[in-house]
């Protein structure tokens, strides 16, 4: 009973709430636009119209058909993976690196959705997506390691009951914060849609519900990593009671989006090689050296 | 005048072929030279004397004294002057020697040449055809006297032949942009022949919008209506057109503008200035994925826009020039407003340069890119920002003062980085400098009438030509007058048209990333939607689809929604 109470909390709040998330980001973008912006709902307004749109494809490849329900049913298994302040909801179902499994998966489904699309602005797309993956994803995986192994606990449950400040957990977690940017596809990371480049990229040829469930998964990835992030690194204040606890994770979390969403207003694109370069030359050797710490007992 | 100098060097080492020499109007000299002699006479002003190429212009004099006249127009900025070179071909055997082996930067125009009068360039490197689109008839030249306006050829819908693009380099790939692309000015395609992500050559085709502006003037337009037509030729510096027509045929017909309209002329050029930098950022951080650099200089430009609605009544500085002056004066009361907008702008754009030139990510994709050596620059006979920020010192307000220039000269603005940064910062400080000559220029303004009697009575015969400095650089027309009220010849060219004949050279070796921005940072407007195709020659498998290919799966498409089946 409370497996089942904790699986609809989770789900609701990072992928029921997770279009408003991206609407608060969207305000936080124009106001500094010095525009008006959507109000924060439009995001449930614009996956509700191209949910009722009829979905155009151009061709009859069975993975172009699968791809969105995969990337969003993935997205919602990694939500149930995702420690919110709390054990995630299914703790039982796996660990962290089962989460750092099914995190790839949904880049997997924009990849084999975008080739298998025939339109050679999605291959570019798919393949610059897949650059960013593979320099993106050691950061996350080790800088998550650096807090199990000093946890002594694959778990997150484990990794959060045994959290204590030191400095190799900084430094995975200044590393993790600088990989998130480039995790949730935002500014200057957002090199595979790079609208102004190859419009949009893997998700040219997308229209209506197909389209609906890739933004879904999108916003929703923005709230899970965020959620990660502070239950992982963050943990401060220690509340007792699991409904404060929730709520200060919400707050951790929103400072977090609006973090991205101001990273995202100050920066222009960078090029695909000059952000490989970056994750995989320079980030990565910040999560080596916590690794390092860690192994020395810093 | 040193001027005098190079021109009597030029005399000296001609000396019989040269048939006649006019100077009408101080610094603007036309030679006449034998058809033989052209070639060899372009040749020497641009490798001896310096001269810098600006365009090419055919007539068509079969009535008045037979054959076609070929004017290659040069400039020499520092002595502020014009060399115009014409020979005269006969008409059953029209052709001439290509002088783009020699000088380059003529590639385009001879093209054109060819298109518009039939005039064969021969031993040019590329004759391709250039203007006319693929289903115009081998045998039409548009701008010729006995095709009347209007009389056009039926379209049709397949072309005798598909353009013939260049084959792709061994072992490259082929990259399509456009012929419609989100940051193309105007539909144009690039064809980009690509080693993984590094460009090893391209391709080029535009003009698909070419809309025979040329001909309008000089088939059914009269003097006073082209300034209406000439600032419509661009949405950005309609102004710069209008006046760079309105002086021009000033100068034909012979008519001194007042000195108040001089100043309004200037004061209003600046003020497009400062409007078209700030929407150039914008784009160009916009191509970047920079929206905030698009939302801040667009929000930074929009008073200019109500203060030019306020003094021309249009947003857009549209409807202010004909010959002989301006239609509204600025008067005295609406002073006070435009130096508040002024200084409004002037603060938040210092904080703009600022901001961008503290901003490590932006560097990151600019510095270094897309870059343009000063002797390429030269070469390429490119203008404005582009050639300044080449280390290129030309400016038409100094080197060939109009308006009221001679009296409020700019600091002309230089970078030797040669790159898309220099190109930015170049425009970010011009327009600090046209704030500053609007000040001055308001000071100073001497009161008096705004426009000035013009006799009707137009001698035929005579030319004109003027540059302008545009913010992306010259504008040059030329107008030789003729009878029934309107110009037997009117000749534009835009300062896109030599910048873009520099981009193959700009985004070699560069990669597909970058060409945005490149193309961008010479300033051309974007929009439009986009095609690309991808062939691979290494592995022999083609995606790329031809037009009729392209033609005939839209309408594959369409009637399928027509027949209601619109999922597949």
């Amino acid at each position: 009973m409370a497996i089942a109470l904790n699986v609809v909390v989770s789900l609701f709040l990072l992928i029921g709430l997770a279009p408003l998330a991206e609407g608060l980001l969207r305000k936080v973008k124009a106001r500094l636009h010095s525009r008006q912006g959507p109000p924060i709902t439009q995001p449930y307004l614009d996956i509700a119209k191209l949910l009722m749109k009829e979905d155009l494809s151009p061709t009859d490849n069975w993975v172009w058909r699968i791809a969105p329900a995969l990337a969003l049913g993935s997205t919602m298994v990694l939500a149930l993976l995702t420690p919110l302040g709390r054990a995630p909801a299914l703790e039982g179902a796996g660990d962290i690196v089962v989460f750092i499994y099914f995190a790839a998966l949904a880049a997997v489904a924009i990849i084999l959705g975008a080739f298998a699309s025939g339109n050679p602005y999605g291959s570019v797309g798919a393949s610059r997506e897949m650059m960013m993956l593979l320099s993106v994803e050691p950061v996350m995986a080790i800088s998550l390691f650096v807090a199990a192994y000093k946890a002594h606990s694959m778990t997150f449950s484990g990794v959060m009951a045994n959290h204590q400040f030191s400095i190799s957990l900084a430094v995975a977690g200044a590393t993790f914060l600088l990989a998130l940017p480039a995790q949730v596809g935002k500014l200057p990371f957002d090199i595979a849609e790079a609208e102004q480049e190859i419009m949009e990229g893997p998700f040219i040829e997308r229209s209506g519900p197909g389209l609906a469930l890739f933004k879904w998964t999108l916003h929703a990835r923005m709230l899970i990593f965020s959620a990660l992030l502070v239950s992982v690194f963050v943990p401060w204040p220690y509340l007792v009671n699991p409904g404060l606890n929730l709520l200060a994770t919400l707050g951790k979390i929103l400072l977090v989006v609006v973090l991205v969403g101001v990273v995202d207003v100050v920066n222009p694109r960078l090029r695909i090689d000059q952000s490989m370069h970056w994750y995989s030359r320079v980030i990565v050797w910040g999560a080596v050296v916590a690794l390092l710490f860690a192994i020395i007992g810093a | 005048m040193s001027s005098n100098g190079k021109i009597g060097k030029l005399r000296e080492t001609f000396g019989s072929e040269l048939l006649s020499i006019q100077e009408r109007v101080p610094g603007k000299v036309y030679f006449e030279v034998a058809p033989r002699a052209l070639a060899p006479v372009c040749q020497y002003l641009y490798r001896e004397l310096g001269a810098r190429f600006l365009i090419t212009t055919g007539l068509d004099v079969r009535e008045e004294r037979g054959g076609f006249d070929v004017a290659h127009i040069f400039s020499l900025d520092k002595e502020q002057a014009f060399v115009v070179v014409t020979a005269n071909v006969a008409a059953d055997q029209p052709r001439v020697e290509a002088i783009t082996p020699q000088v380059p930067a003529a590639a385009w125009a001879e093209r054109e040449l060819y298109d518009m009068f039939g005039v064969k360039a021969e031993g040019h490197p590329d004759p391709r055809r250039l203007v006319v689109s693929d289903d115009w008839p081998a045998d039409l030249f548009p701008l010729r006297k006995d095709l009347k306006y209007g009389d056009w050829p039926p379209r049709r819908e397949e072309a005798e032949a598909e353009y013939p693009f260049k084959s792709p380099p061994e072992g490259t790939s082929t990259v399509v942009i456009g012929p419609f692309y989100p940051v193309l000015e105007e539909p144009a395609q690039l064809r980009l022949f690509v080693d993984g992500e590094r460009i090893v050559d391209c391709d080029y085709r535009g003009f698909y919008s070419h809309r025979g502006i040329e001909k309008l003037g000089d088939s059914m337009l009269t003097y006073n209506e082209i300034p209406f037509v000439a600032e419509r030729i661009c949405g950005i510096c309609g102004f710069i057109h209008s006046t760079c027509y309105c002086e021009t045929a000033e100068e034909a017909i012979g008519v001194t503008v007042p000195d108040r309209a001089r100043y309004i002329r200037s004061i209003m050029l600046e003020l497009e200035r400062i409007h078209s930098h700030p929407l150039w950022l914008g784009i160009a951080g916009h191509i970047l994925g920079f929206d905030t650099v698009l939302m801040q200089a667009w929000r930074i430009r929009e008073p200019i826009m109500w203060l030019c609605e306020k003094i021309t009544g249009n947003r857009k500085t549209y409807g202010m020039n004909l010959i002989g002056g301006v239609r509204r004066d600025l008067p005295k009361e609406i002073h006070p407003e435009i130096l508040d907008v002024l200084k409004k702008i002037e603060e938040e754009w210092i904080a703009v340069i600022n901001a961008v030139a503290g901003d490590g990510t932006l560097k990151a994709r600019l510095c270094g890119v897309g870059v343009l050596p000063e002797e390429a620059a030269r070469e390429f006979a490119v203008v404005g920002p582009t050639a300044r920020g080449s280390n290129v010192d030309i400016d038409a307000r100094v080197d060939h003062p109009y308006s009221a220039y001679a009296e409020l000269p700019p600091k002309v603005i230089t970078h030797s980085d040669c790159d898309n940064w220099a190109r930015v910062i170049v425009r970010l400080e011009e327009t600090v400098e046209s704030i500053r000559l609007v000040r001055q220029g308001l000071a100073e303004m001497p009161d008096g009438p705004i426009m000035a009697e013009v006799d009707p009575n137009i001698p035929a015969g005579q030319w004109g030509l003027c540059a302008v400095e545009a913010p992306r650089g010259e504008a040059i027309h030329a107008v030789l007058t003729g009878g029934e009220n309107r110009p037997a010849r009117w000749r534009v060219r835009a300062p896109t048209y030599p910048n873009l004949q520099a981009l193959p050279y700009m985004i070699k070796d560069e990669t597909i990333a970058d060409v945005p921005i490149i193309l961008g940072s010479m300033d051309p407007c974007f929009s439009c939607t986009e095609r690309v195709e991808v062939v691979s020659a290494r592995s022999g498998e083609t995606n790329v689809l031809t037009q009729q290919e392209l033609l005939a799966r839209s309408r594959e498409a369409t009637e399928r929604l027509r027949s209601g089946g619109g999922r597949r």
